[in-house]
């Protein structure tokens, strides 16, 4: 299916007005001395969602640009877009079938925040330590073989909820033992460049556990099974299902979305990790000792917190993220030792998108890969093409970002702490 | 005088064996090509392996090649044509091979073969099927795998068998295999009045909600897979958990799921499967292939011999054989020695009836029927029992090697 001239034309209408707002705004809040952090995404989003007739206003008024600057013009941005689209391919699955626009939402909400979560662990880490953990897919990979083998191998039967728990604790360790041994002569100064040495060695660990579990697992795919079966069940009842129906691995709700089981169990425990993980940082001494050692090295040891503590806490913690990824999702997915390359890419765009250092913005970041990727493989017209361009979805999404908030989302401008040096 | 009898004693015996050294340290050494890392298809390239390397004990033990030891050089793939080309230039450049077998992903073979060419060196592809690589006519290029189009067909001649199959939609890896086989199956079913949407994907794409819901939204009345590697199995068992898998409707799988261990593992929800099978069922295997068939499951535990894994045995058999016969490792020797060859193999009789001395549009042949087995066996098996190997799965396609009907549950 072709587009229509008419969208091609809409398209270049909003990307032009938006390439303006996004210079023109910049130019008049700099002309008046005004703060300019957030005047090329407003101004950009601004000019693409309404052209003239809202840049104009902001021209002439220059508000200050609080978050309802930036988000109601995202907001109607896409919904200008979604129109054009509608208008512009109206015979789209996108635009004539609601039922199939809810199951993609879902799928990429559920995705997105598998990938958010995922992506908080290494957010975690470059915001401590100052280092980018190349070894994060390794980690996730990790965490579903330890899994799949004391649920499918070692224990079998076990409950699954034992496999992740060792998973966890294993890559806690591991991580904790990994950064005691070679993170440590960073902080000591023994490194001349600390940031190529987080690097290298970062890489050299992901070789190592890559290869170490193909030379004693072996490259065959394994899968350990699914961790929830559910009931064969209708509702409100069997014979007119309307409201969920479930099979041994799925859920339908409504008639219409779809779930299977391994996607749902991996979403609601990341979830509630999520929410556990959060009340460590903010409700508890330690996560506030690692928030402020994020914020602030030197500040944070004159007040008696041991930086270097948690440091290792940090890699731990953050490797360990990784890991309970992988332990939920080697019940979806076919696992090998390279099975973590994809996801710590993907891992990588987020957290860039989402602000290095920030948590809330790698969990918001997550999602919104995991819905444009939906959207792009359910929308694109051609068949052949939608999901051959899953990769270059979240790719766009970080470039624009990129060129209109260079700090990411939600980053701030000194995200790391000074290379994990006192 | 008896000091020096044992002194000669003892320098005739270091020289004999010396000399008995020397023998054995002469070595011919052969490439074998496999996927062993992702993105390739590690579970072929495992059992392709170990098929080559059983091939080089048996011809090791029954003389070796030339009266020197063969010496199978394994190369891994990973599935991807730059490391193809890379790895071909070192069996070539750095180890020395003077021909090589083995070869899974027909990218890897459509990459592989130029540097193969170019530099004098035979290659016998197994399991690669774009037709582009015996198409090319070159003239070190050689094949024993089906041709794609070959393949294509008994998949989509199979699904104009089945009633009731209006719609089929197929999901294809974007790749030298994927591309042409999705167009020759499309034109195939469209040839017999179906409708068909194809959808195709990168190599090493684990996740396919997204286009799982786009494919059931079509509503088909059957799906082909034409994705290899592990992509088989995370793609059927992620259309069973959405309701549009093999116990839902006509679903023919990736040929990965030949080996049934690791298939039932992945996809537990995968009976009633149909996959293609290269090859004879094993009570129809000639006496050298029952004979790999039991050193092959005593080597690797499996209960079914996977028929890549026959191909490559025969590929690494029939070069070993070529070079006896032309009694050189010369590159021009061996193919001579090839395009005459008849060579009795795990997979049934194989020969190339075009090459230099007969071009195959002599007998109306596309080009792609150069240095081309052109006896294939080709069959589809349908799991019918969940954990049953793949060996004693029945077979329901074509008539000539039918064991059972199929379960059809649309």
């Amino acid at each position: 299916m072709e587009f229509s001239g008419f969208f091609w034309a809409a398209v270049f209408w909003m990307a032009g007005w938006g390439v303006i707002g996004s210079i023109a705004l910049k130019r008049r809040y700099l002309h008046r001395d005004l703060d300019t952090s957030n005047t090329s995404m407003v101004g950009a989003f601004t000019g693409a969602a309404a052209g003239p007739f809202a840049l104009i206003p902001l021209w002439i008024k220059t508000p200050r640009l609080t978050t309802r600057y930036i988000v109601l013009p995202v907001i109607a941005t896409v919904v200008v877009f979604g129109l054009f689209f509608a208008k512009g391919d109206p015979g789209n699955i996108c635009v004539t079938n609601g039922t199939f626009v809810a199951s993609q939402f879902v799928n990429g909400l559920v995705i997105g925040i598998i990938y958010g979560f995922m992506a908080l662990g290494l957010t975690l880490i470059f915001s401590i330590l100052g280092i980018v953990s190349f070894a994060h897919g390794e980690f996730y990979m990790i965490g579903g073989m330890i899994t799949y083998f004391i649920t499918s191998v070692w224990l079998p039967g076990i409950n699954p909820m034992i496999g992740v728990l060792g998973a966890c604790v294993a890559t806690f360790t591991l991580g904790a033992i990994f950064e005691r041994m070679f993170l440590t002569p960073m902080y000591e100064g023994k490194i001349d460049r600390p940031v190529e040495y987080g690097i290298l060695v970062t890489f050299g660990l992901a070789f190592t556990l890559q290869y170490f579990v193909q030379a004693t697992a072996g490259a065959n795919p394994v899968k350990a099974q699914r961790f929830l079966s559910f009931p064969r069940m209708g509702l409100p009842s069997s014979e007119d299902p309307w409201l969920m129906k479930t099979s041994r691995g799925s859920m339908e709700l409504f008639e219409s979305v779809t779930i299977s089981s391994p996607r749902l169990t991996a979403a609601l425990t990341c979830i509630f990790v999520l929410l556990a993980l959060l009340y460590l940082l903010h409700r508890t001494w330690t996560g506030k000792a690692l928030r402020a050692v994020s914020l602030d090295r030197e500040a944070a040891a004159i007040a008696g917190i041991n930086p270097d503590r948690m440091n290792m806490l940090a890699f731990a913690l953050g490797g360990m993220i990784a890991a309970l990824a992988g332990s939920l999702l080697v019940q979806a997915f076919s696992w090998l030792p390279q099975v973590g390359a994809i996801p710590a890419m993907r891992s990588f765009v987020i957290v860039v998108l989402g602000g290095l250092g920030s948590l809330p913005g790698a969990f918001f970041g997550g999602i919104i890969v995991g819905l444009v990727e939906a959207a792009g493989t359910g929308c694109v017209p051609d068949p052949q093409k939608a999901a051959s361009y899953i990769p270059a979805y979240g790719m766009i999404v970080l470039t624009l970002t990129l060129l209109l908030r260079p700090t990411g989302l939600l980053g701030r401008k000194y995200a790391s702490a000074t290379h994990g040096q006192n | 005088m008896k000091k020096t009898s044992f002194l000669a004693a003892t320098a005739v015996s270091v020289l004999a064996l010396s000399s008995a050294v020397f023998a054995a340290d002469c070595t011919i050494k052969l490439g074998g090509i496999a996927p062993l890392s992702a993105p390739g298809t590690v579970v072929g390239g495992e059992a392709m392996r170990d098929a080559m390397l059983i091939a080089e004990s048996d011809i090791n033990a029954a003389g070796g090649i030339l009266g020197c030891d063969l010496k199978v050089v394994i190369a891994d793939s990973e599935g991807l044509p730059e490391k193809a080309k890379a790895i071909m230039e070192k069996l070539i450049t750095q180890d020395g091979v003077v021909a090589v077998g083995g070869g899974y992903h027909s990218s890897v073979g459509v990459a592989a073969k130029d540097v193969a060419d170019a530099r004098q060196i035979p290659v016998v592809f197994a399991e690669t099927w774009n037709d582009t690589i015996t198409g090319d006519k070159q003239k070190y290029i050689f094949r024993i795998a089906p041709l794609s189009s070959w393949a294509s067909a008994t998949i989509w001649r199979h699904a104009l068998t089945i009633e009731g199959v209006n719609k089929v939609a197929i999901l294809t890896e974007n790749t030298d295999y994927g591309i042409p086989a999705a167009k020759e199956t499309t034109a195939g079913l469209e040839s017999g009045g179906k409708e068909v949407v194809t959808f195709s994907v990168d190599i090493g794409t684990q996740d396919y909600a997204g286009i799982i819901q786009r494919i059931k939204a079509e509503d088909p009345d059957m799906i082909i897979t034409l994705a290899t590697g592990e992509a088989g199995y995370n793609f059927t068992q992620q259309s069973a958990d959405a309701g549009i898998g093999p116990l839902d409707l006509v679903f023919h799988t990736g040929q990965v799921s030949l080996e049934s261990k690791a298939y039932w593992e992945n996809v537990p929800d995968g009976n009633l499967a149909f996959v293609q099978r290269i090859g004879l069922p094993e009570n129809g295997f000639s006496p050298k292939g029952k004979e790999f068939a039991t050193v092959y499951k005593a080597k690797t535990g499996k209960g079914a011999v996977e028929s890549y894994a026959m191909e490559a045995y025969d590929s690494i058999a029939i070069i070993a054989q070529a070079i006896n016969e032309a009694g050189s490792t010369d590159g021009d020797a061996i193919v001579a020695a090839l395009e005459g060859i008849e060579h009795e193999g795990t997979l049934g009789k194989i020969f190339f009836p075009y090459g230099t001395g007969k071009d195959p549009s002599a007998d109306g042949k596309p080009d792609s029927w150069w240095h081309q087995w052109p006896d294939v066996a080709l069959t589809v098996i349908q799991y019918q029992n969940e954990g049953e190997d793949s060996g004693s799965a029945t077979i329901v396609y074509p008539d000539v090697y039918k064991t059972g009907e199929p379960i059809i549950n649309n």
